[in-house]
């Protein structure tokens, strides 16, 4: 019905300085890895850019690569999330397994991999948020004086002042190493649907050790897709200087200071958006202090 | 752009725009209009397909994956001996999917008879991309254990046979 209207061209190159020559030559080019976000946008097709140029990563072999020690896993950034899931689901860190498990079939997990998932434009799914969480590094590939570069960095580190990932121009995250958490505490939790209903959707990823009711190295990061992560180390040092069991002054102080972040953050959020992500923090600070009474009662 | 690739058990080569979706494809390019759905990318579940065997949803497939591959539709797929066993695992369970899911969930069912999965956890969780309310859990799980045991009892037939 559409043919020849705007047919975009498609390059796929079958490694990485392959992928360093053709953005050279087409610096505008989109990136396409799994493709479940940019189809699943109601104007995906037909194309409305004319002459626009897509670089599929599918066909490079080195970001389809898995290893681990026993220290940590490293996913090649076209790893689907199912394989995730059948290589790692009994060394994986838990709020790593519970994210992918709540996507849900094996139809989408198949196709969406873990690199689309962490640099969706303009959009935030819920898993750059629990990498952060988790304390994930990511190689990110990028082009300088016309030579691909590579540096590992943390993913906060590409996190910008909107809460975004945001990559360097003809960049791309071609690695990402998660190590094997031995945090006793972790949770992830979303609410809602980020495909069908983003406006309204949240969720949270938190990971810390409990001991002797004091959290070790607490991260929380809150996700909400059309706006970014809110994730800040004041939070998480908040939480640190806590002791747990929290009376109800405490934990609605607590829940004060998290909400005026987000909400200073991110001023635009819905209604529900906020209740839900009550909701969530509640769950999180209930499941704690069920924590911290049971392993004193334990002690 | 041309594409080649083999669709109902017909090589074919397409000139397409290359991000077409794959569900559009069928209906435009195939005139498969009746067995599958083109939701604009809502992950309705009803245009599924099997793309070299294992069930994908075609609306998220664009047209320059498909090359070298293979797509089957339900409308060929249920002239096979792979759906007649399907077909007779819903008789041994008593209950068969509605009309407007049937397809999608017949290639759902395929997809996990032939990896033999039995998981009652994955079998809901790859079902549960189907949203129509028509079959229960329990049911479609004794679908598959069903269908994996007449699948199993075939393929020995034939082994013995050959």
């Amino acid at each position: 019905m559409y043919e020849g209207l705007s047919s975009p061209n498609i390059h796929t190159p079958a490694n990485l300085s392959e992928y360093a020559s053709i953005i050279l030559h087409y610096p505008a080019s989109s990136l396409w890895a799994g493709g479940t976000f940019i189809m699943s946008r109601p104007d995906a097709y037909p194309s409305h850019r004319m002459n626009a140029e897509i670089i599929y990563l599918g066909e490079i072999e080195e970001m389809h690569r898995f290893q681990r020690n026993d220290r940590f896993a490293e996913f090649g950034a076209m790893v689907t999330l199912d394989e995730i899931m059948s290589t790692g689901k009994t060394v994986l860190p838990r709020a790593l397994i519970e994210n992918i498990q709540t996507i849900g079939s094996r139809l989408i997990t198949r196709r969406a991999t873990l690199g689309g998932a962490i640099a969706a434009k303009d959009f935030t799914t819920s898993f750059p948020g629990t990498l952060i969480a988790l304390d994930a590094t990511v190689e990110v590939r990028f082009m300088k004086k016309k030579r691909l570069h590579s540096r590992w960095m943390p993913l906060t580190r590409l996190l910008d002042r909107s809460g975004r990932i945001a990559l360097p121009p003809q960049g791309l995250i071609s690695r990402v190493r998660i190590a094997f958490s031995d945090k006793n505490c972790q949770f992830f939790s979303q609410a809602g649907s980020f495909m069908l209903a983003p406006e309204d959707s949240v969720s949270a990823a938190f990971t810390a050790s409990l001991d002797q009711d004091i959290l070790i190295n607490p991260k929380i990061a809150i996700t909400y897709p059309l706006h970014g992560i809110c994730y800040s180390r004041d939070i998480d040092s908040i939480f640190s200087s806590l002791r747990f069991p929290l009376d109800d002054d405490e934990e609605n102080t607590l829940e004060s200071m998290i909400f005026t972040f987000v909400e200073s953050s991110f001023p635009d959020i819905s209604p529900l958006q906020k209740t839900r992500t009550r909701g969530i923090m509640r769950s999180i600070i209930d499941t704690l202090n069920e924590r911290s009474l049971t392993s004193s009662e334990e002690e | 752009m041309k594409i080649d690739c083999t669709i109902d058990g017909k090589t074919l080569t397409l000139s397409l725009n290359s991000d077409k979706p794959l569900s559009l494809i069928l209906r435009e390019n195939m005139g498969d209009d009746g067995a599958v759905n083109h939701c604009n990318g809502e992950m309705c579940g009803l245009c599924t397909v099997l793309v070299d065997g294992k069930a994908m949803l075609s609306c998220l497939v664009p047209a320059f994956e498909i090359r070298g591959k293979t797509v089957v539709t339900f409308d060929s797929f249920r002239k096979t001996r792979n759906m007649k066993d399907i077909e007779k695992a819903y008789e041994a369970a008593g209950r068969f999917p509605c009309s407007e899911c049937y397809a999608s969930r017949s290639l759902i069912f395929e997809s996990l008879i032939e990896e033999g999965i039995t998981d009652e956890e994955e079998i809901l969780k790859e079902l549960s991309i189907v949203r129509c309310p028509c079959m229960d859990p329990e049911d479609a799980i004794s679908i598959v254990r069903k269908g994996i045991e007449i699948r199993r009892k075939r393929n020995v037939r034939r082994t013995q046979l050959a």
